[in-house]
């Protein structure tokens, strides 16, 4: 079974659009015009004819006269032979008194009522005798010294003459208007054909280009296309900023993750020159140090990577920050704990839902409790508030100063160059952040003490 | 009805024969019959009927030759569901009035297309016959006087010796004679001194007769000397078997009247019809009309003795066929004929009417006598 494809709009090409959105009101156009122009030739046709009637009408009624007791008629044979033209009409006329009477005639033709005023002369289509009919009713007086009766002379003929006029009329208009139709779609189908010219030179020049060039495009456009070529272009200069992103950010992994390699491969070097088994532990100790941490720098990487990735599905459910929080604290809090950090947790004793991916809160959450303690930080709390939901960590470290805190939510960015963070902590908060749609705001914890005014992260959810 | 009281005195046929008919019979199961009504005597009809049947051997003929006044009745009688399939007349207002009326069916047909304009309307109505009307006189009118070649010429004998013409002269009556009628508004219609010529046949005390026959046997017999307004076609057979008359065709003008041949609309037998209207229109119909009748042929193709052609040739711009037109319709009128014979009577009788009662009894139909 071959079923055509279902035509979809949407598909259809732009010169189609033009050509059918064109043409189709010309089409109507030209059958308005065709209508009219059919209506015109008629009633020209009619005006023509209708004299001829008229004339036929007055010539006879100049020949009634009273006569003994009745209307009089001299009926001139010329009266009847203006009534046949070319085409060769039948004729029919007869002569009716003010009552109606039938006078004389060769046909018995039927009365028109009079409009309105003072038409002297009416017409009508009439049928007579399965004959259509063009009627003339003259209506006249007698013009004597004694009487003036009122009389009507009517006169018709058949339509061969007005039909072969209206169609010569209709036949010459017809030509106008399929010659002038024909013009105007030759003229729409070569301007939809040129204004769409510039859409083909634009995508040949985006098929031409090198897939891995991410220059602006030059071309010449008309103004609606320029815009797309801006918009394209604004396109092209964010893949520019992404990818060197990506490159910076892939250098300075590399580099990252080369220094604790570095440390580790020199650390052990130096421990295999010696034989003492005390340095070896020493050794060992040191090395096992810079392995967790190169090991935490990779997890992280690879979250970041995770987080960043457009393309991962992000499955949300109903959260509880409260109840997220305390599992966080309570699995980290023995780890700060030998670092002499103090962690504690503020929170109602209630539950804050919001719609969020569990594993990234907690991702976000132990990056900021141990970005405190990385930094130096000794007291470190976290908050939950309610209404908005809000996710606090407070520290007591050296904080960041205002300049910089932009800075610091880049990667491998680090507030300063001691310690033993990896740069990518913030990072992770704030990708965690947009992820959510949440607002991540940076501002000192104590302000007071000018000299370690601490650091206070607020990251803002929406209300669920 | 004014049309039927008009007919009533309308009466064409010179020998006014019995209501005769043809019949050219094949009887067999498939014949396909024809049925004609015509104004035309056998001897002029029975050669066209005969080739006819000879080149259509499958059609069975029936004719009947009627006067033009049973004709047009009988026709307007059945009306709608009529019996004759086609009409021959040379009652040529009659024969149009009914065309006018949607009685008749056009013929389509390449012959049909061809055919002269002046002599056919619609493709409906055919003139197929040329036939002037003439004056005739007797040889020994030669004697006495220069006998007339022309209306102009009749008018001045008549206004120059009244005395030996008195009641020498016979034309058509119009009060009683379709003919006469018809030939006196044509007449009235060409030439203003019409009016004189009437006063003058007045004047003259000319006799009135009601048929071309009538008039030809008052020549022959020597009671009358002039006939004016005789129908050329029967004038003619008469004259070539009466050498004491001649025909004269009037130079000035010369009247040429023609038998109308119609479809009916509702004919019964409406592709026999055709066929045999189609035949009248070609040249072989034509040529017999030519060679063996007084009729004269119209077609345009066909020279020689007897046609259309030749009788222009000699008569030049004085031919005047009666104008195949709506203006046949206005002598019907009934009005208008009333005034117009009226004004014939005044002309004729030389002094004014009476009004009213002069005027109703010269409308009152006479009948035609039976034979002349």
């Amino acid at each position: 079974m071959s079923l055509a494809p279902p035509i979809r709009l949407s598909h259809l090409s732009l010169y189609r659009r033009l050509a059918i959105w064109l043409l189709l009101p010309l089409a109507l156009l030209a059958a308005i015009m065709l209508v009219e122009a059919w209506l015109t030739s008629r009633q020209a046709a009619d005006r023509a004819y209708d004299r001829l009637l008229d004339a036929a009408s007055l010539s006879i009624a100049e020949q009634v006269r009273w006569q003994q007791s009745g209307l009089w008629l001299n009926l001139p044979a010329s009266a009847l032979e203006m009534l046949a033209t070319d085409a060769e009409e039948r004729v029919f006329y007869a002569l009716y008194d003010v009552h109606g009477h039938y006078v004389t005639g060769n046909r018995p033709l039927p009365a028109l009522p009079a409009g309105d005023g003072e038409p002297r002369m009416s017409y009508a289509d009439v049928t007579s005798d399965d004959m259509a009919l063009r009627l003339g009713v003259l209506r006249a007086r007698l013009e004597g010294w004694d009487r003036s009766d009122r009389f009507e002379v009517r006169v018709a003929q058949t339509l061969e003459g007005r039909e072969a006029l209206a169609s010569q009329l209709f036949r010459a208009s017809l030509v106008n208007v399929l010659v002038i139709a024909g013009l105007a779609m030759i003229i729409v189908l070569l301007s939809a054909r040129i204004a769409l010219e510039p859409l083909t030179r634009l995508r040949r020049a985006i098929r031409e280009r090198d897939p891995r060039t991410l220059s602006p495009l030059t071309l010449e456009m008309p103004r609606e296309l320029a815009e797309l070529r801006e918009a394209l272009n604004e396109l092209l200069a964010r893949m520019r900023r992404v990818r060197a992103n990506q490159e910076r950010f892939i250098g300075d992994a590399s580099h990252q993750l080369r220094t604790p390699l570095a440390g580790l491969s020199a650390r052990a070097e130096l421990a295999l020159r010696q034989s003492d088994p005390a340095r070896w532990r020493e050794a060992l100790v040191t090395m096992d140090d810079t392995a967790n941490r190169a090991s935490r720098l990779a997890g992280q990487l690879l979250s970041l990577t995770r987080l960043n990735n457009p393309e991962a599905a992000l499955d949300r459910e109903r959260v509880d920050l409260v109840a997220l929080a305390r599992g966080c604290v309570r699995n980290t809090f023995s780890r700060l704990h030998r670092r002499g950090v103090d962690l504690g947790i503020e929170a109602a004793p209630r539950t804050v839902v919001v719609d969020a991916t569990p594993w990234q809160l907690e991702e976000a959450l132990i990056n900021l409790v141990d970005n405190a303690s990385v930094y130096g930080a000794t007291l470190v709390t976290v908050r939950i508030e309610t209404a908005p939901p809000r996710l606090i960590v407070e520290d007591n470290g050296p904080g960041i100063p205002e300049s910089e805190r932009l800075l610091a939510l880049r990667p491998f960015h680090r507030g300063q160059e001691s310690g033993s963070g990896t740069g990518l902590g913030l990072a992770i908060v704030d990708s965690v952040a947009r992820a959510h749609g949440a607002r991540l705001t940076l501002h000192d914890a104590y302000p007071e003490h000018s000299e370690r005014p601490g650091l206070c992260i607020v990251i803002t959810f929406c209300d669920a | 009805m004014p049309v039927a009281s008009l007919l009533t005195v309308w009466l064409l046929a010179p020998v006014p024969a019995p209501a005769d008919t043809l019949h050219l019979v094949n009887d067999a199961a498939d014949a396909r019959p024809l049925v004609i009504y015509g104004v035309l005597d056998m001897p002029q009809m029975r050669p066209l009927l005969a080739d006819f049947h000879r080149r259509n051997p499958d059609v069975d003929i029936v004719y009947h030759n009627l006067q033009s006044i049973e004709l047009h009745a009988r026709v307007r009688q059945q009306h709608a569901r009529p019996e004759a399939d086609v009409l021959i007349s040379p009652a040529m207002p009659w024969q149009f009035q009914l065309a006018n009326d949607g009685l008749s069916a056009p013929l389509e047909t390449a012959m049909a297309s061809a055919w002269p304009a002046w002599a056919r309307w619609r493709q409906e109505l055919f003139g197929v016959t040329f036939e002037p009307i003439v004056m005739v006189y007797r040889r020994d009118l030669a004697a006495r006087m220069a006998p007339p070649r022309s209306h102009a010429e009749l008018l001045e004998r008549l206004e120059e010796m009244p005395e030996p013409l008195r009641g020498r002269v016979v034309t058509y009556d119009p009060r009683l004679s379709g003919a006469g009628y018809t030939y006196a508004v044509e007449d009235a219609r060409i030439s203003a001194r019409y009016w004189a010529l009437v006063e003058a046949l007045g004047r003259s005390e000319a006799a009135l007769e009601t048929t071309t026959s009538a008039m030809l046997e008052g020549l022959s017999d020597g009671r009358y000397w002039i006939g004016y307004n005789l129908i050329g076609s029967y004038a003619q057979s008469y004259v070539n078997a009466h050498p004491e008359l001649e025909i004269v065709v009037p130079r000035d003008y010369a009247l040429v009247l023609q038998r109308m041949v119609m479809t009916l609309r509702d004919a019964p037998h409406p592709r026999t019809a055709e066929r045999f209207v189609d035949y009248l229109l070609g040249e072989p119909a034509q040529r017999l009309i030519a060679t063996e009748t007084s009729l004269g042929a119209v077609h345009p193709g066909i020279t020689g003795l007897g046609t259309a052609n030749a009788l222009r040739d000699t008569l030049g711009d004085a031919i005047r066929p009666v104008r195949i037109g709506p203006g046949l319709l206005a002598p019907l009128d009934t009005l208008k004929r009333q005034a117009l014979l009226e004004q014939w009577r005044q002309a004729f009788d030389n002094h004014p009417p009476e009004p009213s009662a002069s005027l109703t009894s010269t409308l009152e139909p006479t009948q035609e006598p039976a034979s002349p």
